[in-house]
C-alpha cells in the first residue's frame, strides 16, 4: 500500500526565517552541544577548538567555574569540585548514601523532607540540578554564539533508562539555563538517528537495531524497529548506575589491591588511583600490554587481564540486553544493526563481547562520543520547524511501569514499561469515609509489587471532592505521560462533575516554588531583569501561539468554520497583537488564555479532519475479501 | 475522537485483525499527531496533540493484544468483565491447576528445557484454540460464550507470560 500525500501541519506555508536549535549530550562524564549548519550536524566547538566539555562544575570563593578547568581542580578541591553529577540528578538522599564513597562530597542536613540531596561548597548549598544548570548554561551559550543569536529551543539527550524524576531534574535544569526544550530525547533514539538517517539513502526494508549505549556512568541498551521513516522504539533496559567509571573503579582497586594499600584511602589518593586506572584503559584500547606503577609498586597490565576484570561488570550489561530483547519478543538473532554509543565501547573487551553476543560486528563508525549529540541537533532542527517534518518520526516509550500504592504496601501496576509514549490511563477510586473531602494517591515507577522497592515519584493530595457516603464518590484519575516521558495527574468526580485539586509533591524534585526562587537567585548574578525575562517569554509564547493558529487557518479556516467563529477568532488574535506589543506579560497570557478558548473546538475539529484524511482511502470493504 | 478504536484504524470491527494493516496505519496516524510535529506550535495544541497520540497508543495496544481486543470487543457490545470474575468451567479450572502444577516442577526434571518445550507447546495451542473459540461465539453473536471465552483467554495469557518467563530463567 502506497504512503498517503498528507499535507504536514508541521510545515509552514511560507518561506521561513531559519530557526536556531541545538542538541545538547548532558552526560555523566562529559557534555557537548551540535547543531545542524548548512545541511548538516556538527559538534560546536569551544574558542579553543575543544568539542568535549567535561561535565565539571567548580564551586570556589572566586567564583564558579565549567569544564576542563573545574576538572583540573578536582585532585586540589575535590569537596567544591563536582563530577558526575548527573548521577545525582532526581536522586534523594537515601540513593545518595549508596554513591557515598564514589562521590565524596559534603552533603547538607536536608530540612525538607523532599528529600533533594544539596551538596556543600565554597560557593554556599548547591543542587545536582542547579550544578547541570552551570553545565547547560556554558552549552547554551557556545551554540547561540555559533549560531549567532538566541536560541529558539533545543533537544537535550538522557539515558532511556532514566525515570520521571530523573527526566524532570533534567528539564527543570534546562529552565534554570534559561533554555526552551523541545524534546528530552533518549540517547540511544539519539544515535540511531545519527546512523539511521545515514544508511536509509540505501532504501529497503525494516530494520531492528540495537544501540548499546555504555557512558561514564549509565548503561543503556534500546531495541528499535527503522521502518519506512518512523522509529519505533521496542524495548529499553539497562542500568542508571553502571558504566566506564565503574571500570576505573574495579581497575584501581585492583591497582590498590596489587600495591597493597588498604581499603581506607583518603580523596586525593583515591582520585590518583582512579586517574592512573582511567589511562590504563585507554592505553589498553591501542596497546597489549601496559606498565604500572603507584607509589613504590610496579606493575603491568595486559589485555587478558583487564578482561577479567571487567567481564562481570560487561555480563551485567549483556543481561539487560536479553531483557531488552525479551520486552521487545525478539530474539539476538533478531536485530540486523548493532550501534555502539559512549565512550566505554571504546574499551575492546566490550566491543568483543556485544559482538559475540549479537553475532554480528557493530557500528562504530561515528565518534561514539559525538554520535549522540548529533542525533539531538537532526531531530532539534526537525522539531523547531526548520525542515518539514515528512522524514522521520520517533516513537518512544516508557522505561519503568508506572504504579499507585494500594492497601498493605503493594503497587498497582497501571501504565507498563515499553508502553509507547504519549499514554493516558484513567482509574477510578472512591471514598472510604462518609463526607470524605480529600484522598492521596502515591505514584511509584518500577517492576516491584512492593512498594518501598520501587521508587517512589510524588504524592498527590486531592481536594475539593464533593461530600458524600463512602463509596459514593467516584474520583477519576487520569495519569498521562508526555512525550518527554514526564507524568502529570488530573482527577474528576464522576457524578458531580466537580475536578478535584491536586497538589503535588515530587518524591525527590524540586517543586515549583523552589524553580522560581532559583531562577530569581540566578539572575540576581546574571544582573538580568526578571520582569524582562518575563515578558519576552510571555511574547514568544504569544509569537508562537499566532503563528500557528495562522496557519491553521490558512489550511483550512474557511471549510471548518462559520463566518461568525472566523470573526471571533480574528478579533482574539487581533487582541493577542496589542497585547503583544504593550509591556504587560500577564495581560499577553490572559489574552493568549482567551484566544485558546476561543480556538479550542477549532483545533479539535481540525484533528478530527486529520484522522478522517489520514484513513482516507481505507475504506471498511477494503477488509472484507 | 468519539470513535471506537476499529474506527480510528479504519478497521472492520471484529476479533480477526489484519496485524500488518494496524501497524501501516497506526504509522500513519502517529505521522500525524505525534507530539513532534507540534513541538513548535502553541501549548494548547501541542497538549491536544499529546491526548490524541495517547489515544492512539492506548487504540494500538488494545488492538495489538488478543485479550484486550476481546475485552474491548465485548465492552463495545455492552457486556464488561470485572477482574473478580472468573470462569466457572470447572473442568478448565482443573486443566489450568495441573498446567500450572507441571510449570513449577519442570525444573525438578530429568530435561527441564525439554519438559518445558513440550509444555509450551501444550500452552500455545490451547490458547490460539481459545482465540478461535472466542472469534466463533463472537460472530454468532453469543456474548455470554464471549465472557466465559474471554475470561480463559486471561488464565491461557498469564500462563503464556508464565513460560515465557522460566524459558528465559533457563536459558
Amino acid at each position: 500500500m502506497a504512503l498517503l500525500q498528507i499535507s504536514e501541519p508541521g510545515q509552514t506555508p511560507e518561506p521561513h526565517q531559519r530557526k536556531r536549535a541545538v542538541g545538547i549530550d548532558l552526560g555523566t562524564t562529559n557534555s557537548l552541544v551540535a547543531a545542524v549548519r548548512s545541511g548538516s550536524a556538527e559538534a560546536i566547538a569551544a574558542e579553543d577548538g575543544s568539542v568535549i566539555l567535561p561535565s565539571a562544575v567548580h564551586y570556589g570563593e572566586d567564583g564558579i567555574g565549567v569544564g576542563a578547568e573545574a576538572r583540573a581542580r578536582a585532585g586540589e578541591d575535590p569537596y567544591n569540585t563536582m563530577l558526575s553529577i548527573k548521577r545525582l540528578m532526581g536522586r534523594g538522599i537515601g540513593d545518595v548514601k549508596s554513591f557515598g564513597e564514589q562521590l565524596p562530597y559534603r552533603f547538607a542536613d536536608s530540612d525538607n523532607d523532599g528529600g533533594m540531596p544539596m551538596i556543600e561548597t565554597a560557593a554556599g548549598p548547591v543542587s545536582p540540578v542547579q550544578v547541570s544548570a552551570e553545565i547547560l548554561r556554558v552549552l547554551a551559550q557556545r551554540g547561540s554564539e555559533a549560531l549567532g543569536g538566541e536560541l529558539d529551543g533545543a533537544v537535550i539527550t538522557v539515558p532511556a533508562y532514566f525515570d520521571d524524576a530523573q527526566r524532570q531534574a533534567t528539564k527543570d535544569a534546562a529552565r534554570l539555563a534559561g533554555l526552551h526544550v523541545l524534546r528530552l530525547l533518549n540517547e540511544p533514539t539519539a544515535a540511531a538517528v545519527a546512523y539511521g538517517l545515514d544508511s536509509e539513502e540505501e532504501g529497503g526494508a525494516d530494520r531492528t537495531i540495537a544501540v548499546y549505549d555504555l557512558g561514564g556512568g549509565t548503561f543503556d541498551i534500546s531495541i528499535l524497529r527503522l521502518s519506512r521513516g518512523v522509529f519505533e522504539v521496542l524495548s529499553t533496559g539497562g542500568d542508571t548506575a553502571l558504566g566506564g567509571d565503574d571500570f576505573d573503579r574495579t581497575i584501581a582497586s585492583w591497582i590498590a589491591g596489587q600495591a597493597g594499600l588498604g581499603s581506607d584511602l583518603d580523596v586525593t589518593t583515591q582520585r590518583a588511583l582512579l586517574d592512573r586506572a582511567c589511562t590504563a584503559k585507554e592505553a589498553l584500547a591501542r596497546e597489549e600490554s601496559v606498565a604500572l606503577e603507584f607509589g613504590d609498586w610496579r606493575g603491568s597490565l595486559d589485555r587478558a587481564g583487564m578482561a577479567e576484570l571487567l567481564d562481570s561488570l560487561i555480563a551485567k550489561t549483556l543481561r539487560a540486553c536479553k531483557r531488552a530483547l525479551r520486552d521487545a519478543e525478539l530474539g539476538a538473532e533478531d536485530i540486523d544493526e548493532v550501534v555502539l554509543v559512549g565512550g566505554s565501547t571504546r574499551t575492546l573487551r566490550v566491543r568483543e563481547r556485544v559482538e559475540d553476543y549479537f553475532g554480528r560486528a557493530p557500528h562504530a563508525d561515528i565518534d561514539p562520543d559525538k554520535v549522540v549529540a548529533i542525533g539531538a541537533a537532526r531531530q532539534a532542527d526537525v522539531l523547531v520547524g526548520n525542515k518539514s517534518g515528512d522524514d522521520l518520526l520517533l516513537l518512544d516509550v516508557i522505561p519503568l511501569s508506572l504504579g499507585i500504592e494500594t492497601m498493605g504496601g503493594l503497587t498497582e501496576k497501571l501504565i507498563a514499561r515499553n508502553t509507547t509514549i504519549p499514554v493516558a490511563k484513567a482509574q477510578e477510586f472512591t471514598t472510604f469515609k462518609d463526607g470524605q473531602t480529600a484522598m492521596a494517591v502515591h505514584v511509584v515507577q518500577g517492576e516491584r509489587e512492593l512498594v518501598s522497592d520501587c521508587r517512589s515519584l510524588a504524592r498527590f493530595e486531592l481536594r475539593g471532592i464533593p461530600p458524600m457516603t463512602a463509596g459514593a464518590a467516584h474520583i477519576r484519575v487520569t495519569f498521562q505521560v508526555d512525550a518527554d516521558g514526564l507524568l502529570s495527574v488530573s482527577a474528576m468526580e464522576k457524578s458531580s462533575g466537580v475536578s478535584a485539586d491536586i497538589t503535588v509533591k515530587p518524591s525527590y524534585g524540586l517543586e515549583d516554588a523552589d524553580i522560581t526562587r532559583m531562577l530569581q537567585d540566578s539572575y540576581t548574578h546574571a544582573e538580568e531583569d526578571m520582569a524582562a525575562r518575563a515578558l519576552r517569554e510571555a511574547q514568544v509564547e504569544a509569537e508562537r501561539t499566532l503563528e500557528s493558529l495562522l496557519v491553521a487557518l490558512r489550511e483550512n479556516g474557511a471549510e471548518l468554520l462559520d463566518e461568525r467563529e472566523l470573526d471571533a477568532l480574528e478579533r482574539g488574535m487581533e487582541a493577542l497583537r496589542l497585547a503583544h506589543n504593550g509591556g504587560d506579560a500577564d495581560e499577553i497570557h490572559r489574552r493568549i488564555e482567551a484566544l485558546n478558548e476561543l480556538s479550542e473546538a477549532f483545533a479539535q475539529r481540525r484533528m478530527d479532519a486529520s484522522i478522517k484524511r489520514a484513513m482516507q482511502g481505507h475504506s471498511l470493504d477494503e477488509f472484507d475479501q | 475522537m468519539a470513535q471506537t478504536y476499529f474506527e480510528i484504524f479504519g478497521l472492520k470491527p471484529g476479533f480477526e485483525v489484519d496485524r500488518r494493516a494496524l501497524a501501516e496505519r497506526y504509522r500513519e496516524l502517529q505521522r500525524e499527531f505525534h507530539p513532534d510535529k507540534y513541538a513548535s506550535k502553541s501549548d494548547r495544541e501541542q497538549l491536544l496533540a499529546m491526548q490524541y497520540a495517547a489515544q492512539i497508543n492506548e487504540a494500538h495496544t488494545t488492538l495489538r493484544d488478543p485479550v484486550q481486543r476481546a475485552a474491548y470487543l465485548l465492552k463495545l457490545a455492552g457486556v464488561e468483565v470485572s477482574p473478580e470474575q472468573t470462569t466457572s468451567d470447572a473442568e478448565f479450572l482443573m486443566q489450568q491447576m495441573m498446567l500450572r502444577e507441571r510449570l513449577e516442577d519442570v525444573r525438578g526434571e530429568a530435561d527441564p528445557a525439554a519438559a518445558l518445550d513440550e509444555l509450551a507447546d501444550e500452552v500455545h495451542g490451547l490458547y490460539s484454540g481459545e482465540q478461535k473459540h472466542f472469534a466463533e461465539v463472537f460472530v454468532a453473536g453469543d456474548l455470554d460464550a464471549g465472557k466465559d471465552s474471554l475470561l480463559k483467554l486471561q488464565f491461557l495469557s498469564k500462563l503464556q507470560k508464565q513460560v515465557e518467563e522460566l524459558e528465559e530463567d533457563l536459558d
